[in-house]
């Protein structure tokens, strides 16, 4: 009885380990940082609001030698003061809890760089009130606005039927995504996969390519479809169904891990089969949630859907997009009054169904 | 026709739940199984039915391994043993109907099952124990919109659905009433003493352990430290096992 099985002392040693996990992506933090307000320090602050340089010359000496300094400085200060960030974010320092993280050292080198890029943001992002206030841009704006506020109604049924085409292209992409993404909601579901290796291996493998295909813009994957398969609708519905299948499986799998076990036991218990435990005692608590992150999702991809319109994904979108090359700003304004229209009737619908089922 | 011995439970965090613990359980039995909360009790019975996979030592179950099995032995080894929750887990949205047959499933196909084609005579059985528990004419209704004490009847008829030789009773009355906790405890007796089946409960009140218990196992710690009659734990045993500063409190 007094025999401590090994399982009890293994905690000790992962912790000294993930300590030096935790002090290496803290030094790289810390010298990313400093290496950054060294460079922005030197470009913005000194070559463009000191010595006023218009096009300031680029070496690749300066990110390189504000690397080389940025590392000293940082490595310097980790060691010495209570200055890292990279070891307060990781959890190393040991915060008095009476104290505001507000207060402590490191929070002022935090508000150094957010100074620091708010400056840069202003110079790369080009901010000029001289260009906005200019009497013939104003001109040119006010032109468009007048346009806009008084559209061309002779092009109501295009747009209608574009509207349409739009609406319809969304649905089907939703739909068609469905059991895909049904299938891999139970794939990337950790609390169903964390049973054994190999299903544990399949659900790092799913996660992984939902990861992939969601993190890149449906606009993107819109101009591959559209080199792939021609413009039109077809490209442009593929697109949303690749990050509608992303999406749909991210939320559906957070929705079973978040279930109540209790009906999994339960179900278990009774000597059920994994298929059947899944069927009575998971699928009637994901129902009514698959069916509003579904109903949510047929609205984003109207959204979407009219913006990858704009690269050639048919519908409303390019319609849009080829009254706009035409400077047709009459046309673009029954357009912009129709869009505007869809996305408010469809976010409107989709909220209240999905309050009527919570 | 069940025995206990030596079983451990480490859990993957490194928690020693169980150190140890023999006992056995004769048939027809009402055995309670008494102690804090954190000494074990409830993982010790998810080790009997091997919810929970023990860490060491055996279980036998009328002459079989119950810790080696796997796959359908298993889930056939499962079906035998009826399990009841202090939270009920009946399947949310589902009628009471559909809840009691799902201690069903076992002898059921899977495409069947999902289905829900049981057979006529589960389907008569259902109908039979929902009557037993007192819910006659209420196999439609939602369950999770019944009372406390109702949800946790259908969950004693889901359990006798599978026709259990064990029923496995993990503080069944902890989120009830008194009054509905004696009715559920009632049933519980009736199970015991009319279908012959055989009780293992974890209970916190030691008015309800005297009552219906036919004998009394107390864990602390992950070791069992008593081993008697429910009216033999006397002011200094109650002290050992719910601690020096304990008070009992009796429930009526």
């Amino acid at each position: 009885m007094n025999t401590t099985p090994q399982a009890l002392k293994m905690p000790e040693q992962p912790i000294r380990l993930k300590n030096a996990k935790k002090f290496f992506w803290a030094i790289l933090l810390d010298i990313f940082l400093w290496s950054y307000s060294i460079l922005v320090t030197y470009k913005i602050v000194y070559q463009r609001l000191i010595l006023d340089l218009r096009f300031p010359e680029f070496a690749w000496s300066q990110p390189i030698y504000s690397l080389a300094i940025g590392a000293a400085v940082a490595l310097v200060l980790l060691l010495t003061s209570k200055l890292s960030i990279g070891k307060a974010i990781t959890g190393l320092y040991n915060l008095d809890e009476n104290e505001t993280v507000m207060n402590q050292p490191f929070a002022y080198f935090g508000y150094l760089v957010l100074v620091l890029t708010f400056i840069a943001g202003f110079f790369v992002s080009q901010v000029s009130v001289y260009e906005f206030l200019s009497s013939s841009g104003l001109g040119g704006a006010k032109r468009i606005f007048l346009a806009l506020l008084d559209p061309n109604w002779g092009i109501f049924e295009d747009a209608l039927f574009a509207a349409i085409e739009t609406i319809y292209m969304a649905f089907i992409a939703t739909t068609v995504s469905l059991p895909l993404a049904f299938l891999f909601g139970f794939l990337a579901a950790r609390n169903l996969m964390d049973s054994s290796p190999i299903l544990f291996s399949v659900y790092s493998t799913v996660r992984f390519f939902l990861n992939l295909t969601r993190s890149i813009e449906p606009l993107v994957w819109a101009i591959i479809f559209s080199v792939w398969v021609g413009i039109g609708p077809f490209a442009g519905m593929l697109a949303l169904c690749l990050h509608t299948v992303s999406s749909l499986a991210k939320l559906y799998s957070e929705q079973i891990e978040n279930i109540d076990d209790g009906p999994i036991e339960a179900i278990t218990a009774t000597g059920a089969h994994p298929f059947q435990v899944i069927w009575y005692g998971v699928v009637p608590q994901i129902v009514l949630p698959y069916l509003s992150f579904t109903i949510y999702r047929w609205d984003i991809n109207v959204r979407m859907a009219t913006i990858i319109g704009l690269v050639g994904g048919g519908g409303i979108g390019t319609l849009l997009m080829q009254y706009q090359g035409l400077a047709k700003w009459n046309e673009v304004g029954m357009l912009v009054i129709m869009i505007a229209f869809i996305v408010w009737m469809m976010d409107y619908a989709s909220s209240k169904i999905r309050a009527a089922i919570k | 026709m069940l025995q206990v011995k030596e079983l451990q439970k480490v859990y993957p965090n490194g928690t020693h739940a169980l150190r140890g613990v023999d006992f056995e359980v004769a048939k027809g039995e009402f055995l309670v199984i008494i102690g804090l909360s954190g000494s074990g009790k409830s993982t010790l019975l998810r080790c009997l039915n091997r919810l929970h996979d023990s860490s060491s030592g055996s279980i036998q179950f009328e002459e079989t391994e119950v810790t080696k099995l796997k796959g359908r032995p298993l889930r056939n080894y499962r079906s035998t043993i009826g399990m009841i929750f202090q939270h009920f887990n009946l399947v949310p949205r589902k009628s009471v109907m559909t809840n009691v047959l799902t201690g069903a499933l076992a002898r059921t196909g899977i495409f069947k099952s999902i289905f829900g084609m049981y057979s006529e005579e589960d389907k008569k059985r259902a109908l039979e124990y929902i009557k037993i528990v007192g819910l006659e004419g209420r196999e439609n209704h939602r369950a999770d919109n019944l009372s406390g004490g109702q949800q946790q009847r259908v969950a004693i008829a889901r359990a006798l659905m599978q026709n259990p030789k064990v029923l496995l009773a993990d503080e069944p009355v902890a989120s009830l009433d008194p009054a509905t906790s004696h009715s559920v405890m009632q049933y519980l007796k009736k199970v015991n003493e009319e279908l012959g089946v055989t009780i293992i409960c974890n209970l916190h009140f030691l008015s309800l352990v005297r009552q219906y218990a036919s004998r009394v196992i107390a864990l602390k710690d992950g070791l069992k430290i008593y081993e008697g009659e429910p009216l033999d734990i006397d002011e200094e045993w109650f002290r050992t096992i719910y601690g020096e500063e304990a008070v009992e409190v009796t429930i009526n």
